[in-house]
C-alpha cells in the first residue's frame, strides 16, 4: 500500500517510516504541509498520514483543501497537541482518525491498517459470520454452532466491532474509542475484563490476544 | 498637592458641574419671577387708578366740581396705607383738593418723586405714577399711586434669591468638597494596596467598611479577585513545584533500572523485558503529563462552548455498567442507586471521564471486599451525584486537599497513581458549574458533586 506521511519532525518521521516499510507499506515522505499538499494531491496514495502542526500548511488546512477537491483520501491526524478539542478539529476537518503523539508504533501500525481496509466494510450486512460464530445485527442475536449465546449490549459491541474487522488488530485504545466512545485512557483494565468475559461466553479460541498491541478475530479459522 | 487632586478629582468636577447648572437655573428662575411679578404688580396698579379715575370723572360728569370734591373727600376719609393719591385743581392751576404738583393738563401718564410717605427705604424718595385726566371747566384730576413698591417687591424677590443660591452655593461647594475628599480617601485607599500588590505584598486588600455602598461592593469584588488571582498564583506555583518533584521520582528510577540493565542484563530476554518495564515507566510519565495538559485544558473553559443537554442518568448507568466486572474482579463491589431520567448541561466525555475517575479512586483505595456505591439523585436545585466507599475513609483535616493536584495521602504513596485523579473530577465539576464535596461516609469516603440544574 502507497503512505503519504507529512510530517515536519525527523526523528519520529524516520520512527514512522522504519516501521511502516517494516510492515510491507511504501511510504514517501513531506516534511512541509505545502509541499505534502503537492504529493498528495498528485501522487496515488491509500493513505494520508499528517501531522497538524506544520510548517508552511497546517495539517487541518492541507486535509481540508484535499477534501475540497473532492478526495477521498483516508487521514490519519498525529498531533501532540493531545487536546480535548483536537481531535473533534481534526475529525470535522475531514480527518479519518487521530492519534496523540506520543504513541506506541503497534498503535500506529493498527490503525492505518484499520483505515488501509475501510473501503471493503462500506456495506452493511445483516448477518457477519466468523467461523461458526454467527452475529445477527437486525435481531441482536449471536450463535456459536447453532447455540445462541446470550451477551450483554456492551459485549455484543464489542464483539460486532471485532467481527465487522476480521483479520485486524484493534488496540485496547480503538476499542474504547469504538465501543465505548471513551477518548481517555481509563485506569482499570475495562478492556481485558469484557473481553474475558465475552470469551467465556462464546468461547475462548475465537478472540485472539496480540501480545503488545490488542485482540483481533482471524477470518480463516479453521474450524475445529 | 491634595488640593489640586481634590480638583481634579471625577467627584469634585461633577460636583463643580452640578452647582453651575445649578446656578443657571436659580438665575433664570429668579429673572422670570421677577419680571413676571414686578410686570403684574404694576399692571394692577395702574388698572386700579384707571378704574378710579373713570369713577371719578363719572361723578364730575354726574355732579359737578362739588360732587367730584365730595367723593375725592369721602375716599381720602377712607383712605388706608396703599390707598390712592388725589389732587384736582382748576384751569388757573390753584389746588381745589390734594398737594400734587401742577402740570399741563393732557389725559396721560407722568411720574413724580415726592417726599417719603414713611415706607421707602431711608433717603429715597417716593415715586409715584400720576394718571392725568383732563376735565371740563379746564379743572384737572390727577390719581396717583407709589410705584416705588413695585421696584421695592422686586428687589426683595432678587434679595431672597440672591440668598438662596449663595447658601446653596456655598452648601454646594462645601459638600463637593467633603464628599470628593472622602470618595478620594477611599480610592487612594484602592490605589495604595494595588500598589503594594504589585511591589509584591500580595496577602494585602482593600480595607471594607462597616456599611456596604457602591464603593465598598467595589472593593469588595476587586479582593474577591486578588483573591482568585492568589489561589491561581498558588496553584501555578505548587504545580510547577509537584511536577518537579512528581516527575523527578519516576524518571530517577528509570535512570536506576536503566544502568541496572546496561549493568547485568545478559541475555535478550532480560534485554526485553527491561525494556519494557522502561517503557511502561516512561508511559507512566506520559500519563502524568496528558493528565496535567487535560487538567489545564479543562480549565481554560473553552470546552463549555460544547455544552449539551444529556441524561446524566444513562451516562452513569453506562459507565457503571462498563466498570462493574473490573470492580467485580478485583473482590469488590460495585451498587448503583441511580434516579431515572435525570438530565445536565454539560460535556459527555468529560463527565465520562470524572466519574469514571470516581470510581477508579474508590477502588484503588479501599481494600477487598469494599462495597462502592453509586448514586444519582435529583436534588431541590438540581442532581446529586455520588461515589461513596466503605473503605477506610480520608481524615476530615486531609479532606478538602484530596482535589488538589499530585495530591496523596500518606499511606498511598506507594501506589501506583499521579495524584491527578480526583483534580481532574474537581476541574471537570467547576466547569459545569457544580459543587465537588468529600464527606465522610462512615465508614469510608463519599465524594458528592451537585449539578445545578439543566438549563
Amino acid at each position: 500500500m502507497n503512505i503519504l506521511l507529512v510530517e515536519d519532525d525527523p526523528d519520529l518521521a524516520a520512527y514512522v517510516l522504519r516501521g511502516l516499510a517494516e510492515s510491507g507499506h511504501h511510504v514517501d515522505h513531506a516534511a512541509r504541509g505545502d509541499s505534502g499538499y503537492d504529493l498528495a494531491s498528485r501522487g496515488n496514495y491509500d493513505l494520508l498520514i499528517v501531522d497538524r502542526m506544520l510548517p508552511g500548511m497546517d495539517g487541518l488546512t492541507l486535509v481540508k483543501s484535499l477534501r475540497g477537491k473532492q478526495s477521498k483520501l483516508p487521514v490519519l491526524f498525529l498531533s501532540n497537541l493531545g487536546g480535548l478539542d483536537d481531535r473533534v478539529e481534526g475529525l470535522n476537518s475531514g480527518g479519518d482518525d487521530y492519534l496523540s503523539k506520543p504513541f506506541a508504533f503497534t498503535e500506529l501500525l493498527a490503525r492505518v491498517n484499520a483505515l488501509l481496509r475501510r473501503p471493503h466494510l462500506a456495506g452493511q450486512p445483516t448477518t457477519i459470520r466468523v467461523g461458526d460464530l454467527e452475529m445477527d445485527l437486525i435481531k441482536r442475536r449471536v450463535t456459536r454452532a447453532g447455540r445462541e449465546v446470550d451477551l450483554q449490549p456492551r459485549e455484543f459491541s464489542l464483539l460486532e466491532y471485532l467481527m465487522r474487522r476480521p483479520d485486524q488488530i484493534a488496540t485496547r485504545t480503538m476499542l474504547l474509542e469504538g465501543v465505548w466512545d471513551y477518548h481517555f485512557d481509563p485506569k482499570t483494565n475495562i478492556v481485558e475484563t469484557h473481553i474475558s468475559r465475552l470469551r467465556s461466553k462464546i468461547g475462548g479460541d475465537i478472540i485472539q490476544t496480540v501480545r503488545g498491541s490488542g485482540y483481533l478475530i482471524r477470518a480463516a479459522r479453521t474450524s475445529s | 498637592m491634595r488640593l489640586e487632586h481634590l480638583l481634579k478629582s471625577a467627584s469634585f468636577k461633577l460636583t463643580a458641574a452640578y452647582v453651575g447648572l445649578f446656578s443657571v437655573s436659580v438665575g433664570i428662575l429668579a429673572g422670570l419671577i421677577y419680571f413676571s411679578s414686578t410686570s403684574e404688580l404694576d399692571r394692577a396698579i395702574r388698572t386700579r387708578i384707571v378704574a378710579d379715575s373713570n369713577a371719578l370723572r363719572e361723578e364730575y360728569a354726574h355732579g359737578g366740581k362739588d360732587q367730584l370734591l365730595q367723593a375725592i373727600t369721602e375716599r381720602q376719609r377712607g383712605r388706608l396705607i396703599g390707598g390712592l393719591d388725589y389732587t384736582l385743581y382748576d384751569a388757573k392751576g390753584r389746588h381745589l383738593f390734594g398737594t400734587l404738583p401742577v402740570v399741563r393738563c393732557t389725559s396721560g401718564w407722568v411720574t413724580f418723586t415726592g417726599p417719603p410717605d414713611g415706607d421707602e427705604p431711608t433717603g429715597e424718595m417716593e415715586k409715584l405714577g400720576v394718571l392725568i385726566t383732563p376735565l371740563t371747566h379746564g379743572y384737572c384730576l390727577l390719581v396717583g399711586d407709589d410705584v416705588g413698591k413695585v421696584q421695592k417687591f422686586g428687589t426683595l424677590i432678587l434679595d431672597s434669591f440672591g440668598w438662596v443660591f449663595l447658601l446653596t452655593v456655598t452648601m454646594a461647594v462645601a459638600g463637593g468638597f467633603f464628599l470628593s475628599s472622602r470618595v478620594l480617601g477611599r480610592i487612594e485607599a484602592i490605589n495604595r494596596t494595588a500598589e503594594a500588590i504589585i511591589e509584591g505584598d500580595i496577602s494585602r486588600r482593600i480595607p471594607r467598611r462597616a456599611a456596604p455602598d457602591d464603593l465598598d461592593r467595589l472593593a469588595a469584588t476587586l479582593n474577591r479577585m486578588l483573591d482568585r488571582t492568589t489561589s491561581l498564583m498558588e496553584s501555578l506555583r505548587h504545580v510547577s513545584n509537584d511536577i518537579a518533584h512528581d516527575l523527578r521520582t519516576p524518571l530517577g528510577r528509570l535512570r536506576r533500572s536503566l544502568e541496572e540493565a546496561r549493568r547485568t542484563t545478559s541475555s535478550p530476554d532480560e534485554y526485553r523485558a527491561a525494556i519494557d518495564r522502561a517503557v511502561s515507566e516512561v508511559d507512566g510519565i506520559l500519563d502524568t503529563f496528558g493528565a496535567i495538559l487535560r487538567i489545564a485544558q479543562i480549565e481554560s473553559g473553552s470546552r463549555r462552548n460544547g455544552f449539551q443537554n444529556l441524561v446524566l442518568s444513562d451516562l452513569a448507568a453506562d459507565v457503571c455498567e462498563t466498570f462493574a466486572p473490573s470492580i467485580e474482579d478485583v473482590g469488590k463491589s460495585l451498587r448503583t442507586d441511580i434516579q431515572r431520567g435525570l438530565w445536565a448541561h454539560g460535556d459527555r466525555e468529560l463527565l465520562v471521564q470524572a466519574l469514571a475517575n470516581l470510581l477508579e479512586n474508590a477502588i484503588a483505595h479501599t481494600p477487598a471486599g469494599a462495597t462502592v456505591t453509586v448514586s444519582l439523585k435529583a436534588s431541590h436545585n438540581g442532581v446529586d451525584l455520588s461515589v461513596a466507599d466503605n473503605g477506610c475513609g480520608v481524615p476530615e483535616a486531609e479532606r478538602e486537599h484530596i482535589f488538589k493536584r499530585f495530591y496523596r495521602l500518606e499511606r498511598s504513596r506507594t501506589m501506583a497513581g499521579n495524584g491527578l485523579g480526583l483534580s481532574i473530577v474537581a476541574a471537570v465539576a467547576e466547569l459545569h458549574g457544580a459543587r465537588i464535596t468529600a464527606s465522610d461516609n462512615k465508614p469510608g469516603l463519599r465524594i458528592s458533586i451537585a449539578f445545578p440544574a439543566a438549563a
